[in-house]
C-alpha cells in the first residue's frame, strides 16, 4: 500500500504552501525523518519531512508549485512493494488526507439596477414610541400614530398612551383609568400677578398633582357635564350593617357604607348599561366588564393628590370581596403606591367624602367615564315617614353625567334603581 | 407612613459589630469549623491586618494558618492557587484589589479556568478579598474598582455586600464554595456598624435583596453604591418618586430575575454602579434588561457609574467622580421623563 | 556529569556555557548505585513512546488533525522519564507548554493524551484543553500550563499544600515533594522570581527544574538571561540550593534527582535543577530554526539521550536486537492505536461548552441567563 505525501501544515496559520526545492527524486530511498523538500510556508521555508521509509515513487508536483494543505504532492512506496506499480495508484484514493479544500468562489457579478427595499416608504417618518408604550396602545387600542409624543425627540411614552386611552376610550378594550404616577411635561406656565403679603410663595407642583390639573381641566372642558341628586333612606342599611359587621368582626371584616353604595351602583349597571359605557366620537362603547372605581385621597408622605383604585367585576363581587379589595387597594395606595393594573380600565366611578362630614358634593367625570357618584355622609335629620316626622338617617347622593350618553330622565332612573337597591338592602345579600 | 422594608432576619438581635468584625467572624468560624481553611496576604498576621480585619486571628490559629506573606501578590496568588489545586480552601487577603493587578495572571488565568481546562478534574476553592473601590482620597492607583474587569471573566464568583450582616453571611459562603470567589470590600465601609446574626450565617449567591420597596423606579446597585441609592430614595420620595432599591450582593451569578421582576412592576431602571461605564456590571444589566423587558421599558436603562476618568485625588473632584446620591437623583428624575 | 566539565575539541558548541564550580554541587557527587537493567530497560521504552508519540504528533498536526500550537519534546525525553523515576506516584508534578512528555512519563495512556489534542471527548480534560494543557488526576499531574512561568507559583503551592496536610492537619512530618518544571525562557519572568523567594522563605518542598535547552523560542539563553552561563546562581539568591545535571542521560538524571529529591523530602525545603538539555526540533511546529546551525543541531543530536542509553545497556549485554525490535513495534502499535483510538472519539457534546465552567454542573447561569441548550434539560 503506497503512502500518499500530502502538502503539510508548517504553520499555525498556513493554508497553502510552496515547494521551493525536491530534496528527493522518483527512485530514492527514502527513511523516517528524512528531508523530501523545502516548503515555503506563510511566515518562512521549512524543511517537510517524510514519516514513512520507502522509496519516492511519485512526485506529484513540480518545484515552485503552491497548493493547498492537505492536497497529494508525492507517492511513496513502502514495505518492499514496487515502486513502478505505486505510481500508478491513485493518490486521491490512497490519501488519507482530507481532500483539498474546494476552490474559492468565483464573484458573482450582477449587473442591471439593483432596486433596494425602502425599510420606510413613507419618507422614513417612522412613530418614535417606547417599548411599553407600544406594548400598552396595542392592549389599550390606541393608535400611535395620532399621537405627538411628550418624551424626548416626539418619543410616545407610556404616560401618552395613558392620557390618549383615556381621552379618546378607542377600541374595544376596557378604557383606562386616570394614570396618577407619572407625570406629564409641564405646560408653559403663564405668568401670575403674585399678591404680595407675609404667607406669599410658590409652591412646586409634584408630576401627580400636573397629571391630576391635565386631566380634570380635559374632562370639564370637553364633556358637558350636568347633575342630578337624590336622597336615600339609610335606616334599614345601617341596621343591617350593624348586624352583618358584628357576625363578621371575628373574620376582621368591616364593612362600610361605601361599600354598600359600590354594590349597589354596580349591581344598576344590568339595568341600565349606558351608565357604564364611554363616548367614542362616533358611537357609544358599552364595556363588557363593570369595574367600579373609587377616588383614594393620598397621605401628604407620598405626595399627596388622588388616585383611583379600580373594584373588577364589582357586579359579581359580594359585599365582603368589595370590602376586602377596597381596603387592599387603600392600604396599597398609601403605602406601596398602586401599579397601572390597579388603576386602569374603571368604567364608573364614586367619589364618597362622608367621613368628612360633607352633606353634598359634586364630582368631575373620570373620562372615559359617562357617569361619577359623589356621596355625603348619612346624616340623622327630622324625616316625614308614614306622615310622621320623626328621626331618620339620610345619605345625599349626586351624579355628574356625560350628556352626550346619558340624558337627565335616564339619569333619575338610575337613581331610583340604586336607591331601592340601598333602602332594600337584604337585595345587595343574594 | 413609611416605605421602606428592610428584610432583616436578626431585628430581634440587639448585637451590633462593624463590617470588619462580621468579616472576621465569618472567617474565623470557617477556620474553626475546617482546617483546610487558611489566611494569607500582607500583614495579616503580625500587624493585626493593615485594616484590623483578621485581627487577633494570628493569636487563635498561630503562624502556620495566618500567613504574613511579603509584597509579593503574583507569588503568593499563585501559590494560593496551587494550594487550592490540591483541595486546601486559601483565603488570599489583597490589601487592595487594586494591588490585585500585578497578579492578574494567576488570578484570571489559572483560578477562575482551572477546572474547565482540566476537564473537571482540578477545581479551585479559593477566597480572593480585600478593599475595592475609590472614596479614601488615595489618587488614581489605589482606587481601582475591578468589578468591571474582572467580572468579564467565566468560571469566577463575585461578591460585593453593602452592610455588615451580607459580609459575614456572603463570606461564610464564599469560604464554602468550591470555585474561585473575588470578593469586594470597601475601606469606607469597614467601620460601618450593623445587626449581624452570630453563629453559622450563610447568605446564597446569586439573590439578590429587595432594600426598600417602590412603584415607579428599579435601582439596581452592588455593594457602598446601595447606600448611595437608598439616600437618593429618601430624597427622591420627598418628590413623590417611589424607588426599589435592589442590592445585587453578587455580580457573578448575577440575580437578573429579581430585577426583571421589579422593572416589570415600574418600567423604569437606573443601574448603579462604581466601575467605569465601559463593559461593566451596570452595562450587562442594561443589556439583559434589553433582552428580558423590551416591551417593559418606558424609557432606555439609565446608569450612574463613576466618572470616566482617573480617579481624582481633591476631595470635592472625588465626591462627585463617584456615584452619589445627587447623580443618581438626577438619573431617576431623567429616566423618569421628569428632568 | 562528565560531558559538561570535560572540555573537548570534539565539541565545540556548548549552548549553555560552563558553570563553573557549580558542577561540583552536593546532590550530584552522591554515591550512584548501579540501576536494575529491567528499569533501565522501562525506561529506554518510556523514552521511545514519547519520542515515537512526538514524532505522530508532528505529522498528525501537518494533517491538520492536532489544532492550535503544538510544541514537541524530542531530545529532551530523558528529563522527564528520568525526574518522574526519581520521585514517589503521589508526588505532585506541573509543568509549562511542553508537556507531552510529562504526561507520559507519569503515566497517562498515550490515547488519552493524543485524543486531547484531537480536542476529542476521549482526551484526558475531554479536548478542552489541548496539547499545552494536559491534566491527569490519577497521576498528579497539575497541568500543561501555558503562560510561560505562571505554572512555578502554583508548583510551590502545591508543595505548600503537601506541606500543609501533612504538618498542620495531620500533624506528622512532610512527606512529599513537588517538581515544578519550566523552560530556561522562563528564567526572566516575575512569577518564578516571587515563587522562589516565598519557596525560601516559608521552606517550601519544590524542586524546580529548569529544562535548560539554550532557547527562548528562537532567542538564546545568551541574549536574553544575565549569568546565563551560571543560572542556579539565581535560586541561591533566594536562599535555594542549586544543581547543574546532565539533562542528556536518564541515569545522571534519575540520580542526581533521587537525591535531590530525597534531601527536599527530609529537610522539607526547595531545590532547584539546571538541567541541561537541547531540543532537536523547534520551538513549536511553525520554526524553521534559522538561529541555529545545522552543525549544532547536528552535534547534539549525536549526544541523543535514547542513543546514550541503547549504547549503556548494549555495552553491559542488557539489550538485544531481538528485545530492540520488539520494543519498537509494540510503541508504533501503541502510538498507531492511540490516533486510531482518538479518530474513532466523539466529539465533545455540544452541552460540554457550558460543562465545568463551576463545580456545579451547569451553573450558575443564574435565572435567565442560562443558555439556551441547556435550558429545560435536567442539569443534574
Amino acid at each position: 500500500m503506497p503512502t500518499t505525501v500530502t502538502m503539510p501544515r508548517l504553520s499555525d496559520t498556513m493554508e497553502a504552501g510552496t515547494v521551493i526545492k525536491w530534496h528527493v527524486k522518483e527512485g530514492d530511498t527514502v527513511a523516517s525523518g528524512d528531508v523530501l523538500a523545502d516548503v515555503e510556508t506563510d511566515k518562512a521555508t521549512m524543511e517537510m519531512q517524510t514519516y514513512d521509509d520507502g522509496v519516492v515513487a511519485k512526485l506529484l508536483i513540480g518545484a515552485g508549485d503552491r497548493v493547498a494543505i492537505g492536497t497529494p504532492i508525492a507517492v511513496i512506496a513502502v514495505d518492499g512493494e514496487d515502486a513502478s506499480s505505486a505510481s500508478g495508484a491513485n493518490p486521491a484514493a490512497a490519501s488519507s488526507a482530507p481532500a483539498a479544500p474546494a476552490p474559492a468562489e468565483t464573484p458573482v457579478v450582477v449587473t442591471g439596477t439593483v432596486v433596494m427595499p425602502s425599510a420606510h416608504a413613507d419618507n422614513g417618518a417612522r412613530a418614535r414610541i417606547s417599548p411599553v408604550a407600544r406594548r400598552m396602545a396595542e392592549e389599550l387600542g390606541v393608535d400611535i400614530n395620532s399621537l405627538r409624543g411628550s418624551g424626548p425627540g416626539g418619543r410616545v411614552i407610556k404616560r401618552d398612551i395613558e392620557s390618549a386611552a383615556a381621552r379618546t376610550s378607542g377600541g374595544t378594550a376596557p378604557a383606562s383609568m386616570m394614570p396618577v404616577v407619572a407625570a406629564s411635561a409641564p405646560a408653559a406656565a403663564p405668568s401670575l400677578p403674585v399678591v404680595a403679603g407675609p404667607g406669599a410663595r410658590e409652591v412646586a407642583v409634584s408630576g401627580m398633582r400636573q397629571t391630576i390639573a391635565r386631566r380634570l381641566v380635559e374632562s370639564k372642558s370637553t364633556i358637558p357635564h350636568y347633575q342630578v341628586s337624590m336622597r336615600f333612606n339609610m335606616d334599614p342599611l345601617l341596621e343591617l350593617r350593624k348586624m352583618l359587621n358584628a357576625q363578621l368582626e371575628p373574620q376582621g371584616v368591616k364593612l362600610s357604607v361605601n361599600d354598600f353604595i359600590v354594590r349597589s351602583c354596580a349591581l344598576a349597571m344590568a339595568q341600565h348599561p349606558y351608565f357604564n359605557a364611554s363616548w367614542a366620537g362616533d358611537r357609544i362603547i358599552i364595556h363588557g366588564e363593570v369595574n367600579v372605581g373609587v377616588a383614594v385621597s393620598l397621605p401628604a408622605e407620598r405626595g399627596g393628590g388622588l388616585v383611583v383604585a379600580v373594584i373588577r367585576n364589582a357586579d359579581q363581587k359580594g359585599l365582603r370581596q368589595i370590602s376586602l379589595d377596597t381596603r387592599a387597594l387603600a392600604e396599597k395606595a398609601r403605602t406601596r403606591g398602586l401599579g397601572p393594573e390597579d388603576m386602569m380600565g374603571a368604567t364608573f366611578t364614586i367619589s364618597n367624602l362622608g367621613m368628612y362630614g360633607v352633606d353634598n358634593f359634586t364630582a368631575i367625570i373620570n373620562p372615559p367615564n359617562s357617569a361619577i357618584l359623589a356621596c355625603g355622609a348619612a346624616v340623622e335629620r327630622p324625616v316625614v315617614r308614614g306622615g310622621q316626622l320623626c328621626v331618620g338617617t339620610e345619605l345625599d347622593a349626586t351624579l355628574s353625567l356625560d350628556h352626550r350618553v346619558i340624558d337627565g330622565a335616564m339619569a333619575a332612573e338610575y337613581l331610583t334603581t340604586v336607591r331601592h337597591n340601598l333602602e332594600n338592602p337584604a337585595t345587595l345579600l343574594v | 407612613m413609611s416605605t421602606v422594608t428592610v428584610i432583616d432576619p436578626t431585628m430581634s438581635a440587639t448585637r451590633e459589630i462593624e463590617f470588619r468584625d462580621a468579616l472576621r467572624e465569618a472567617m474565623t468560624q470557617e477556620m474553626r469549623r475546617d482546617p483546610r481553611v487558611f489566611l494569607l496576604g500582607e500583614e495579616v498576621a503580625q500587624y493585626n491586618g493593615a485594616y484590623k480585619v483578621s485581627k487577633g486571628m494570628l493569636d487563635e490559629f498561630g503562624p502556620r494558618r495566618i500567613i504574613d506573606t511579603p509584597i509579593s501578590e503574583s507569588g503568593f496568588a499563585g501559590m494560593a492557587i496551587g494550594a487550592a489545586m490540591m483541595g486546601l480552601r486559601p483565603i488570599v487577603e489583597f490589601m487592595s484589589w487594586s494591588f490585585s493587578l500585578v497578579a492578574a495572571d494567576p488570578i484570571l488565568n489559572n483560578a477562575p479556568k482551572m477546572l474547565y481546562m482540566s476537564g473537571g478534574q482540578f477545581g479551585c476553592p479559593i477566597v480572593f478579598r480585600g478593599n475595592d473601590g475609590a472614596g479614601g482620597q488615595l489618587g488614581s492607583t489605589h482606587s481601582w474598582c475591578v468589578e468591571g474587569l474582572f467580572s468579564n471573566v467565566p468560571g469566577l464568583k463575585m461578591v460585593i455586600p453593602s452592610c455588615p450582616e451580607d459580609a459575614k453571611g456572603l463570606m461564610t459562603t464564599a469560604i464554602r464554595d468550591d470555585d474561585p470567589v473575588f470578593f469586594l470590600e470597601s475601606e469606607r465601609m469597614l467601620g460601618m456598624k450593623g445587626h449581624v446574626p452570630e453563629g453559622d450565617y450563610l447568605v446564597p449567591f446569586g439573590q439578590a435583596k429587595v432594600r426598600r420597596e417602590g412603584t415607579d423606579c428599579t435601582l439596581v446597585s452592588f455593594g457602598r453604591p446601595v447606600n448611595f441609592c437608598l439616600d437618593a430614595a429618601a430624597e427622591l420620595a420627598k418628590e413623590g418618586i417611589s424607588c426599589e432599591v435592589l442590592d445585587m450582593r453578587t455580580i457573578r451569578p448575577l440575580d437578573i430575575d429579581s430585577i426583571v421582576r421589579s422593572v416589570r412592576k415600574t418600567n423604569y431602571c437606573v443601574v448603579v454602579d462604581q466601575s467605569w461605564s465601559f463593559g461593566s456590571p451596570g452595562s450587562e444589566v442594561a443589556s439583559q434588561l434589553h433582552q428580558h423587558c423590551f416591551d417593559d421599558l418606558d424609557n432606555f436603562v439609565h446608569r450612574v457609574h463613576s466618572a470616566d476618568v482617573p480617579t481624582p485625588y481633591a476631595f470635592n473632584l472625588e465626591q462627585e467622580y463617584l456615584p452619589n446620591a445627587r447623580r443618581i437623583c438626577e438619573a431617576v428624575r431623567s429616566c423618569l421623563y421628569r428632568a | 556529569m562528565s560531558m559538561l566539565s570535560e572540555p573537548s575539541t570534539s565539541r565545540p558548541f556548548d549552548v549553555h556555557g560552563s558553570p563553573g564550580e557549580r558542577t561540583l554541587a552536593p546532590a550530584a557527587t552522591g554515591r550512584r548505585d548501579p540501576v536494575d537493567p529491567a528499569l533501565c530497560r522501562q525506561w529506554l521504552r518510556d523514552m521511545l513512546l514519547i519520542r515515537e508519540f512526538e514524532n505522530r504528533c508532528m505529522q498528525q498536526y501537518q494533517d491538520k488533525k492536532i489544532g492550535g500550537f503544538c510544541h514537541i519534546y524530542i531530545g529532551q525525553e530523558a528529563v522527564a522519564v528520568g525526574c518522574t523515576a526519581a520521585v514517589r506516584p503521589n508526588d505532585p508534578i506541573v509543568t509549562a507548554y511542553r508537556d507531552h512528555g510529562h504526561a507520559l512519563a507519569r503515566g497517562m495512556a498515550a490515547r488519552h493524551c493524543m485524543a486531547e489534542m484531537f480536542g476529542k471527548i476521549g482526551g484526558c480534560a475531554k479536548g478542552k484543553g489541548g496539547s499545552m494543557h494536559m491534566f491527569d488526576r490519577e497521576h498528579h499531574l497539575y497541568g500543561g500550563h501555558g503562560i510561560v512561568g505562571a505554572q512555578i507559583p502554583l508548583g510551590v503551592g502545591l508543595a505548600f499544600a503537601c506541606k500543609y496536610m501533612d504538618e498542620v492537619i495531620d500533624g506528622r512530618p512532610n512527606s512529599r515533594v513537588a517538581l515544578a518544571f519550566l523552560g530556561d525562557g522562563a528564567l526572566n519572568q516575575g512569577a518564578i522570581h516571587e515563587a522562589m523567594n516565598l519557596a525560601g522563605l516559608f521552606d517550601i518542598p519544590c524542586v524546580i527544574i529548569c529544562e535548560n535547552n539554550g532557547y527562548s523560542m528562537g532567542t538564546s539563553i545568551h541574549r536574553g538571561t544575565t549569568m546565563g552561563h551560571d543560572i542556579i546562581s539565581k535560586a541561591i539568591g533566594y536562599g535555594i540550593d542549586g544543581y547543574v545535571v546532565d539533562g542528556m542521560d536518564v541515569l545522571s538524571v534519575y540520580h542526581d534527582m533521587s537525591a535531590i529529591v530525597e534531601k527536599c523530602r527530609r529537610e522539607s525545603r526547595p531545590a532547584f535543577v539546571d538541567m541541561r538539555c537541547y531540543r532537536f526540533k523547534g520551538h513549536s511546529m511553525s520554526d524553521p530554526r534559522k538561529y541555529r546551525t545545522t552543525e549544532e543541531e547536528l552535534q547534539y543530536a549525536s549526544d541523543d539521550p535514547i542513543g546514550r542509553l541503547k549504547l549503556h545497556l548494549e555495552e553491559r549485554g542488557e539489550l538485544s536486537d531481538a528485545v530492540l525490535k520488539d520494543m519498537q513495534r509494540e510503541i508504533r502499535d501503541e502510538v498507531r492505536e492511540s490516533i486510531a483510538w482518538s479518530e474513532a472519539s466523539p466529539e465533545p457534546p455540544m452541552t460540554e461548552l457550558y460543562h465545568d465552567v463551576f463545580v456545579e454542573p451547569h451553573g450558575p447561569y443564574n435565572g435567565t441567563s442560562l443558555p439556551k441548550m441547556l435550558q429545560g434539560k435536567d442539569l443534574r
